[in-house]
């Protein structure tokens, strides 16, 4: 039965990570998350694998605490868990990332459609569907605003800054949706339990030969200063304070 | 030929990156998909402008011609202008070439002959320095440099290539837009959570028509309450705006929102919430109700 894959980053929850007063960035106590955007991957190939048959499977790349994502994954509806379980996930750029992920792509082997977000939700480089495609050689159709199946042909609705085009191809393919693409279902207590009691498959980078070397070298990575003037009005009557904004607002010359 | 290729499907954005590429001292090659294009992209002074010619009507289904191309020229760097489909091609073109890329840069520089980037992580938390060796791609969106003046005419090779066709177009149609074009706003006032009903967007609307201002939202007010059309969403996914007044009611803050406000002149909150992440990226806040706030500030802002 033919496969239908659903890429998802393990993203630390940008609501946790801390900016030190040195400007240091801090994600020790941030907690995990599947990429807001790779959730309406999953849902994507959950209810493409309705229409088209097939399983739809979910796939990621991370270190062993993306272990913990797999559960998640699992109870959004996807029937198993594939894991590429690699340390050097941490440092990965849009190559390595794209390599890994196709190489296990590969190894699945039996796949119709390949379903990505457009980008994580921490990097937001939107380069992994269209990398994968290069890697596997597939057709690839980015910013999807809706899917369609007709028999083994892909329909798609795409948004682009100025346009709506519709386009199709035979699959296999690679497609990247937008966030519109779908609202995916937050798992009921009954999901989350059959989730347990589903397969989990882990690759180890040494069953897929990974090349890890990549040409892009992080040199930094600091906390953004907006700055502002930060004058909050917190105490008073809301009368004043809006008499006081209003003054402001004119003084700035915005009105 | 060595140097710099540039590609952008907006003809503005091409103009900036070959006044960058100019500017880094290499040589700059502008690489179109179309003849008219081709013509335009030729009187701003590349030292080449490179026509691909191919079948398909698609600008992605060139993305391995391109890579094939780049290689056989011994390329140093492929710029795309950060749009939908420029970061599509980009990432194939990187792809294909197996090689490092950058999307969104804030910022691109050679340094000592290194290329060196900027760019936003976490919605606009991070910053992230990269240095990139060989052939590299960067996607840059517009507005980061100055466009190339007109000057001189350039060459045009004309190069035949395979298209990909795998995909195909059936049908194309301008987006029309809902509401206003919020990036081009001069004043917005912005809809978030925090609102209870969509009744209430009278409120909004009442403030908006006082200041001369535009409507938007939060991500979660157009995707989960479908109040507002989703081109009205402002944030990393959504749209980035730069307008004179940002004012907000009921918008926590969350960084991937903010991301999109980071180039408002002036950010105004207002939020029940004491706590809420906005009141530190704002220039003025107020911390109360909406519901009483902004009836009062229409009132005032009437009677400036």
């Amino acid at each position: 039965m033919s496969n239908i894959i659903a890429c998802y980053k393990w993203v630390a929850d940008e609501a946790d990570i801390k900016i030190n007063s040195d400007l240091s960035v801090d994600t020790k106590k941030a907690k995990g998350k599947i990429s807001d955007y790779d959730r309406n991957a999953i849902e994507a190939a959950v209810q493409t694998a309705k229409i088209l048959g097939g399983k739809a499977i979910s796939l990621t790349f991370g270190n062993a605490k993306s272990k913990q994502s797999l559960k998640d994954a699992l109870s959004r509806g996807v029937e198993e868990g594939y894991w590429v379980n690699a340390e050097e996930a941490i440092n990965a750029d849009g190559v390595v990332t794209a390599r890994a992920l196709a190489a296990a792509i590969k190894k699945i082997g039996d796949f119709s459609l390949v379903i990505c977000a457009e980008g994580a939700s921490d990097t937001y480089a939107r380069q992994t569907a269209p990398r994968i495609g290069a890697a596997l050689d597939l057709p690839v159709i980015t910013s999807v605003s809706k899917l369609e199946i007709e028999g083994n042909t892909l329909i798609a609705e795409r948004k682009l800054d100025d346009c709506l085009e519709i386009v199709k191809v035979q699959l296999p393919a690679v497609v990247a949706v937008l966030p519109e693409a779908n609202s995916p279902t937050i798992p009921g207590l009954k999901a989350v339990t059959a989730a347990g009691k589903k397969p989990v498959i882990e690759f180890k980078s040494e069953d897929l030969g990974i090349d890890f070397v990549s040409n892009t070298e992080v040199t930094e990575t600091k906390g953004y200063v907006m700055n502002r003037k930060n004058i909050i009005l917190s105490e008073g009557d809301a009368a004043d304070k809006v008499k006081e904004l209003a003054a402001a607002l004119r003084k700035e010359g915005v009105l | 030929m060595a140097g710099i290729y540039v590609y952008s499907d907006r003809f503005d954005i091409a103009a900036e990156l070959i006044r960058f590429a100019k500017e880094t001292g290499k040589e700059a090659a502008a690489v179109s998909l179309d003849e008219g294009a081709a013509q335009q992209l030729s009187k701003l002074g590349a030292d080449k402008v490179y026509l691909l010619n191919g079948d398909s009507p698609i600008a992605e289904n060139y993305g391995k011609a391109i890579a094939e191309f780049l290689k056989n020229e011994g390329a140093d760097l492929f710029v795309v202008g950060a749009t939908a489909r420029g970061r599509d091609i980009a990432a194939r073109v990187a792809g294909y070439l197996g090689c490092g890329m950058v999307s969104d840069v804030s910022s691109v520089n050679y340094i000592d002959g290194k290329l060196v980037t900027e760019r936003m992580m976490y919605g606009g938390a991070v910053v992230q320095s990269e240095a990139l060796k060989g052939l590299s791609v960067v996607t840059i969106p517009a507005g980061k440099f100055e466009a190339a003046a007109k000057e001189g005419t350039s060459e045009i090779i004309s190069i035949d290539v395979t298209a990909d066709n795998r995909v195909s177009m059936v049908e194309k149609a301008a987006i029309v837009k809902e509401g206003a074009d919020l990036k081009a706003a001069d004043k917005v006032v912005c809809i978030g959570m925090g609102m209870e009903k969509a009744e209430d967007i009278q409120m909004a609307k009442d403030l908006a028509a006082v200041l001369g201002a535009d409507i938007g939202c939060t991500r979660g007010i157009a995707e989960e309450r479908h109040w507002l059309p989703v081109e009205q969403y402002i944030g990393i996914s959504g749209v980035e705006i730069k307008p004179q007044l940002y004012i907000s009611m009921g918008v926590s803050g969350q960084v991937q929102h903010m991301f999109g406000v980071r180039e408002s002149k002036v950010i105004t909150a207002i939020d029940t919430n004491e706590k809420a992440p906005i009141f530190k990226s704002a220039d003025y806040g107020i911390v109360g109700d909406m519901y009483e706030i902004i009836p009062l500030l229409s009132q005032a802002l009437k009677n400036i």
